[in-house]
C-alpha cells in the first residue's frame, strides 16, 4: 500500500479558518426575516423559528408565561387537535422542540427533505396558529407544576433553577424563575395575551437550513409567514443591575451526600467586545477538562467527579459561574480550593503557553460542536440576527483569537474573575455545612428543598 | 390520514456501505474507516469488549474504574499528558463504559491524526498505574457514584431493578460497583483488568471524518499493529436462569414524587427479536402520539413522563418501563394503566397506520444520529459489536420492514408477561411511614 502521509510535526498543528457557509436573508412585508441556509449532506431540512421577548418580555405578573406558551404550541390549533398534531408529526418521523429562554422562544423541527411542504406546515400551525385550549392548558399546567417538584428531588437539575433566581433576584427579568407557586398564578388568557404581543412578524426570525431546493422554499416560506400579522416590535428591557457584594443562599436537603456549588459574579453581554477574550480565559479556568478548576479539583485531589466554569451569553449582562459538588464532607476544602483557583487566576495570570493551548482548543473544537450540522449552523445564523451581529461572528472568529494578547487575557481575566462580587448558591445537608457557610457571605439564606418556589 | 413509508434509502445518502473500509491487523484489532470531509476533524473510537459482566463479586465496578485510569499516564506519555496534548491540539475525548463495553471517543483536528494514534497506542501497550493516583481517582469515582446514584433517585431506584431482576447474571451489579467495592479496589485488580480486557484483538476501532483509509492503515500498523495479542477475556458462563414469578423492590427516600420502574427480561441485541422489540417500543413510547403518553400522561393524567428502554446488551437484557406518577397518584394506579396498555398491545394487532408511524420515528431516530461524525463513528462501532456486523446499520430499514403486526404481538405475549416482571417503587419517605406494604 502507498503510505500517504502529512509530514506535520505535532507542534505545528494548522486548522484552517471556518465560515458559515452561504446564506440568503430576505424581510417580508410583515417584518419576519427569512434566512435560507442550503448545507449539503444528509437529506434533512430543519426550520428554526425565533420569537423575540423570552422571559424578559414577560410582565411581572407572568412569570413561566413564555415557556407554557412555547409548550402548548404544539397541543392544538385553530385547525388542528393536539392529537392531530402528534399523529402527523410521529407519522413523518419528524421532531419538533418549542422552549422560552431569557430573550427568545425558541421553535425547532426537522423533517425529511421529501416531507418540505408538510414539515414547514406543521411548524408553522403551531408557531402561527397556536389556540390554546382550556383543557390541554389545565392539563399542561398541572403537570409542569409537578415536574417542578420532582426536579427539586435532583440537586443538578434544580442548582441551574436556584441559582438563576438568586442571583439576579426578583426584579430583574432573568431572576423571575417559573416554579410551582409562580405557575399556579398563570391563566390561559395570559398565555393568549404573550401570543398576541410576541408572536408577530416584526419579532420573528425564520431560519430554513440543511438539504432543500432553495428555490422551492423561498417563495413557500414567504406564503407562510407571510401571513402572520405584523404587529408591534418588541422593545428590549434597559440594561438591568448587576448583583453587589457576597450573597449565600444554602438550600437544605437533609439527605443529600454531597453538597453541590454555584459561585457566580458578574460577566459580560453576548455582544461584548471582550467575548473572545473571555472564551479563552473561561476556557482556561473551567471550560475544559485540562482546565484549572477541573485540574485541581478533580485530577490532583480527587474531590470531584467534575468541576467546570462556564458564562450566561444573553442579551443583557449574566454571570460567570463555577459549578461543581462534592462529598458533604469535604464541602469547605472544596469551596475554599475553587475560591483559592480563582484568586491564583487573577493574581498570577496564564502564561503565553496556556493561552496557546486555549486557542488551539477553540479552534480545534469549534466545527463539530457550532458548524457540522445544519441545526447548529441554523442556531449561529439566528443568534447573528437576534443579537444584531454579523457573519464575521464566525468567520472572523479565528482571526479574533489570534489577535488576544496575553496582556489582554489577563486583564480580562481580572476583570470578570475578579472575586470581589460573589454570589453563592449551595444545596446540601444544612446540618452539617450551615456554619461553615458564614464564612463565606455575611448575608447567608436559608430554605428546605421541600418548600413551594425557588425563591 | 393515512401514513406513508418513510423511503429513507440509506444507501443514496451521503453514507453508504461501500464507504465504510474494513481491516484486520495482524493482531487481531478490527478497524473501520470511513472519510467525511464535511468538517476539517477526525471521530476516533475505539469499542473494548470489556465492561461490568466480566467483572466478580468483591471488584465490581472496576471496568469503569479502569476506564478512569487510562486517563492517568502511560510510559511515554506520563500523567495528565493525554489531555494536556490532546487539548492543546485542539482535540477532546471522553470514554464510557457499560456492562458490555468500554468506549473510548476522541474527537479532534485531522491534523492531529498522528498524535492520536501515538499516545492510544501508548496507554494500550504501556499503561502506568500509580497508588497515588489510583487512590485519588477513587474519589473520582465515589463522586460519580454519589452524583449518579445515591444522590439520584432515578439512578438509586434503577440500581434496585437490576440487582431485583438479575439473581444469577453479572448484569445484578451496577457498572459503577457497589460502594463497598470502589472503597477496596486494590492495584492488583486494575492489573488483572488489563490484561484481561485490553487486547487488540478484543477491540474495534472505528475512525470516521477527515481522513483517508490508507493514511489510517498506515499509522494503525506504525503503531498498533506492534501490540501482541492476548488470550480476549473467558466467557461469561453464568446465564440468568427464567424467572418465574413477578419480583418487587421498594426502595425509601426522600422525594416529593415517586418514581416507578418495570422491567422485563428480553434477549440479547444480535437476536432476531430486538428489531420487533425496538418497533414495540416506538408504538408505546415514542412522542406524544405514542400509546402510554397518550393513556398515562395526557387522558389519564396519571403521570409526568413515562418512557421505556432497550440498551444494547451481548447478553440476554431488560426492557425498562420509566413512569413517574402525579403528585397523589398511587403506584398501583399507573402499573395498573400500563399493564392494562401492554394486555392490549397483546390482545389486538396494531392497525397498518400505527405500525407504519413507529417504523417511520425508529427510522428517522437512526437516521439523526448519522448527522454527525461522532455518530456515525458510535453507531458504526455499536453495530459491530452488539449485532456482530456493522453493515447491519445498511438493511436497518428492510429489517424494520420485515416486521410485522404479528410479529408485534407475539413478542409483546412473549415477553411481556406477569411472571417475567420485576418492579421497583421508590416510595418518598416521608409517605413511607404511613404507608402500608406494598402488595
Amino acid at each position: 500500500m502507498r503510505i500517504v502521509m502529512t509530514l506535520l510535526s505535532f507542534a505545528s498543528l494548522l486548522v484552517a479558518d471556518v465560515r458559515l457557509p452561504k446564506y440568503t436573508r430576505q424581510q417580508l412585508p410583515n417584518g419576519v426575516v427569512v434566512f435560507l441556509v442550503p448545507v449539503s449532506g444528509v437529506p434533512l431540512v430543519s426550520f428554526r423559528v425565533v420569537v423575540k421577548g423570552g422571559f424578559e418580555g414577560e410582565s411581572e405578573t407572568q412569570t413561566g408565561v413564555a415557556q407554557m406558551a412555547a409548550q402548548l404550541l404544539r397541543r392544538g390549533t385553530t385547525t388542528r387537535t393536539a392529537d392531530q398534531f402528534s399523529n402527523e408529526l410521529d407519522s413523518l418521523g419528524g421532531s419538533f422542540n418549542a422552549t422560552a429562554n431569557e430573550e427568545e422562544t425558541l421553535v425547532t423541527s426537522e423533517f425529511l427533505k421529501k416531507d418540505f411542504n408538510r414539515g414547514l406546515e406543521l411548524t408553522a400551525d403551531a408557531v402561527l396558529h397556536a389556540s390554546f385550549p382550556e383543557t390541554e392548558f389545565q392539563k399542561t399546567l398541572a403537570r409542569t407544576i409537578d415536574g417542578v417538584r420532582s426536579i427539586k428531588d435532583n440537586p443538578q437539575g434544580s442548582m441551574p433553577l436556584y441559582y438563576r433566581a438568586f442571583y439576579y433576584g426578583p426584579k430583574h427579568p432573568y431572576g423571575r424563575v417559573s416554579d410551582d407557586v409562580t405557575l399556579a398564578r398563570l391563566k390561559r388568557t395570559d398565555l393568549a395575551e404573550y401570543q398576541a404581543r410576541l408572536y408577530a412578524g416584526k419579532n420573528m426570525i425564520v431560519v430554513v437550513s440543511g438539504d432543500f431546493d432553495i428555490g422551492v422554499a423561498g417563495p413557500a416560506i414567504a406564503k407562510v409567514f407571510g401571513s402572520a400579522p405584523a404587529g408591534t416590535e418588541y422593545k428590549w428591557l434597559p440594561e438591568q443591575p448587576v448583583p453587589k457584594g457576597r450573597r449565600l443562599l444554602l438550600i437544605d436537603k437533609p439527605d443529600a451526600t454531597q453538597t453541590y456549588f454555584n459561585i457566580g459574579q458578574p460577566g459580560l453581554r453576548r455582544t461584548d467586545p471582550d467575548r473572545t477574550a473571555v472564551l479563552l480565559i473561561n476556557t482556561l479556568f473551567g471550560g475544559r477538562f485540562t482546565s484549572l478548576l477541573n485540574d485541581e479539583l478533580r485530577v490532583n485531589t480527587g474531590l470531584t467527579y467534575g468541576a467546570r466554569s462556564y458564562y450566561d451569553q444573553h442579551r443583557d449582562t449574566g454571570g460567570v459561574v463555577i459549578s461543581t459538588y462534592t462529598r458533604t464532607e469535604t464541602t469547605e476544602k472544596a469551596m475554599d480550593l475553587a475560591l483559592d483557583i480563582l484568586d491564583r487566576l487573577v493574581t498570577k495570570g496564564i502564561t503565553a503557553d496556556q493561552l496557546a493551548s486555549a486557542k488551539a482548543y477553540v479552534k480545534g473544537t469549534y466545527p463539530p460542536q457550532h458548524l457540522e450540522t445544519s441545526d447548529q449552523t441554523a442556531a449561529m445564523v439566528s443568534d447573528i440576527e437576534l443579537f444584531g451581529l454579523n457573519r464575521g461572528e464566525v468567520d472572523d472568529l479565528f482571526s479574533r483569537i489570534d489577535a488576544v494578547t496575553l496582556d489582554q487575557a489577563n486583564a480580562t481575566a481580572r476583570k470578570y474573575f475578579g472575586g470581589k462580587d460573589l454570589t453563592f448558591v449551595v444545596i446540601g445537608n444544612a446540618a452539617k455545612i450551615r456554619d461553615t457557610m458564614k464564612k463565606y457571605a455575611p448575608d447567608v439564606r436559608e430554605l428546605p428543598a421541600k418548600s413551594p418556589g425557588f425563591r | 390520514m393515512k401514513t406513508v413509508a418513510l423511503l429513507l434509502a440509506l444507501s443514496s445518502s451521503a453514507f453508504a456501505i461501500d464507504d465504510v473500509k474494513t481491516n484486520t491487523l495482524q493482531n487481531g484489532m478490527k478497524v473501520l474507516v470511513q472519510e467525511d470531509h464535511n468538517i476539517p476533524n477526525v471521530a476516533m473510537y475505539f469499542f473494548y469488549k470489556i465492561g461490568s459482566r466480566n467483572e466478580r463479586p468483591g471488584t465490581t465496578g472496576v471496568s469503569h474504574f479502569f476506564e478512569h485510569m487510562m486517563f492517568n499516564g502511560s510510559k511515554k506519555y506520563g500523567p495528565k499528558k493525554f489531555d494536556n496534548e490532546m487539548e492543546k491540539a485542539g482535540g477532546n475525548n471522553n470514554a464510557y463504559t457499560s456492562r458490555d463495553v468500554t468506549v473510548y471517543t476522541d474527537w479532534f483536528p485531522s491534523a492531529a491524526l498522528e498524535l492520536m494514534f501515538d499516545m492510544e497506542s501508548d496507554r494500550i501497550r504501556d499503561l502506568a498505574f500509580d497508588p497515588k493516583i489510583i487512590e485519588s481517582e477513587r474519589g473520582v469515582v465515589y463522586s460519580e457514584r454519589r452524583t449518579s446514584v445515591d444522590n439520584s433517585n432515578f439512578g438509586t431506584l434503577y440500581e434496585q431493578l437490576g440487582a431485583s431482576a438479575f439473581t444469577a447474571h453479572p448484569y445484578h451489579w451496577p457498572v459503577v460497583g457497589w460502594p463497598s467495592d470502589i472503597e477496596g479496589w486494590t492495584m492488583d485488580d486494575l492489573k488483572a483488568h488489563f490484561k484481561t480486557g485490553y487486547a487488540p484483538n478484543n477491540c474495534v476501532m472505528v475512525i470516521v471524518g477527515d481522513t483517508t483509509e490508507a493514511q489510517v492503515m498506515a499509522l494503525a500498523k506504525k503503531y498498533l499493529e506492534p501490540i501482541p495479542r492476548q488470550d480476549p477475556p473467558p466467557p461469561v458462563r453464568t446465564k440468568e436462569p427464567e424467572q418465574r414469578g413477578e419480583r418487587r423492590v421498594t426502595v425509601r427516600k426522600q422525594a416529593q414524587l415517586p418514581i416507578q420502574m418495570v422491567a422485563y427480561h428480553v434477549p440479547e441485541t444480535k437476536a432476531a427479536d430486538e428489531t420487533v422489540l425496538d418497533v414495540f417500543d416506538a408504538i408505546l413510547t415514542e412522542g406524544q402520539s405514542c400509546r402510554l403518553y397518550k393513556r398515562l400522561v395526557d387522558t389519564d393524567q396519571l403521570a409526568i413522563s413515562v418512557g421505556g428502554s432497550l440498551q444494547p446488551s451481548l447478553d440476554p437484557g431488560l426492557y425498562v418501563f420509566t413512569v413517574q406518577p402525579r403528585t397523589g397518584v398511587e403506584t398501583s394506579k399507573t402499573e395498573a394503566a400500563l399493564f392494562e396498555e401492554i394486555a392490549k398491545i397483546q390482545a389486538t394487532p396494531v392497525s397498518a397506520d400505527e405500525l407504519r408511524k413507529a417504523k417511520n420515528q425508529l427510522l428517522a431516530a437512526n437516521f439523526r444520529q448519522l448527522k454527525t461524525i461522532a455518530g456515525r463513528a458510535n453507531l458504526l462501532g455499536t453495530y459491530e459489536v452488539f449485532k456482530g456486523d456493522y453493515r447491519k446499520l445498511f438493511t436497518l430499514e428492510q429489517d424494520v420492514e420485515a416486521v410485522t403486526a404479528a410479529d408485534i404481538q407475539r413478542v409483546a405475549k412473549k415477553y411481556f408477561t406477569a411472571d417475567n416482571r420485576t418492579i421497583a417503587t421508590l416510595v418518598p419517605a416521608s409517605a413511607a411511614a404511613s404507608m402500608p406494604e406494598v402488595k
